[in-house]
């Protein structure tokens, strides 16, 4: 374990795996979360966007915001999304670069990889990919991206700091990142941020 | 965190009530949680 940090990075993210597995198998299962189209009208996405995916698209969204809220992406953009879950942003992305754009989605969970990609094949956009991968280790080159986007994921991850090195080096100088997460407006004990269970619920 | 990185012009959108009336609402009311939309940028241009 990694004395600097409150919780272990590898038991923290197998349990966020567990987590998550659950959301993409049984979206509509009891979470500490809200989920799918619920979620994304209370969070305020454009309803008449949401409500053309399908719902395979839309279903295990577990986002905390909405990273396309202070700033819309531009045609042509090209996109990470760190940790894009069911894929649901990078849709909402794709839509919004347009076919000249890219959007490559990273996640670590294999059950959210294949649903996204099913859901990126059913609604044909060719410009969206998923990649296998860490935040603290994004499989995207250096300065590749125009935007990064992520969604209610950061806070998931033990080690903040190399967290945004990455996000730091897959932008290119002038790049954009934009994310949702949350935040806590009253202080955590200390007991409590090494409490994994606190973490991830 | 991001300034420390070295990210600039960074803005805080306002707050979502994301948990309200989920399972999860009574601890995120203990520590006052709330999601929220961050933007920043990386200096230079292409």
């Amino acid at each position: 374990m990694n004395t600097e940090l409150p919780v272990d990075p590898v038991a923290l993210r197998e349990e966020v795996k567990s987590k998550y597995r659950d959301v993409a198998r049984n979206p509509n299962g009891e979470h500490h979360f809200h989920t799918g189209r619920p979620l994304a009208r209370r969070l305020g996405y454009d309803p008449a966007l949401v409500d053309s995916m399908p719902d395979a698209a839309v279903e295990s969204f577990a986002g905390v915001a909405n990273p396309f809220s202070l700033r819309a992406l531009e045609p042509g953009e090209k996109v990470v999304d760190a940790g894009s879950g069911g894929g649901f942003d990078c849709f909402v992305a794709a839509h919004q670069v347009g076919p000249q754009g890219k959007v490559v989605g990273v996640d670590m969970l294999p059950e959210m990889l294949e649903k996204s990609r099913t859901s990126a094949k059913l609604m044909g956009l060719k410009q969206v990919e998923f990649r296998e991968g860490l935040l603290e280790q994004i499989p995207v080159q250096d300065g590749w991206a125009d935007v990064v986007i992520s969604n209610g994921v950061i806070n998931l991850c033990a080690d903040k700091k190399q967290t945004f090195s990455e996000l730091w080096r897959v932008l290119r100088p002038g790049g954009k990142l934009q994310f949702g997460d949350i935040a806590n407006g009253k202080p955590v004990p200390a007991d409590a941020l090494r409490d994994i269970d606190l973490w991830t619920g | 965190m991001l300034a420390e990185i070295g990210f600039v012009d960074i803005q805080i959108g306002q707050p979502y009530d994301t948990f309200g009336e989920a399972r999860g609402e009574k601890m995120a009311r203990l520590f006052a949680v709330y999601g929220y939309t961050f933007l920043a940028s990386k200096p230079g241009s292409l």
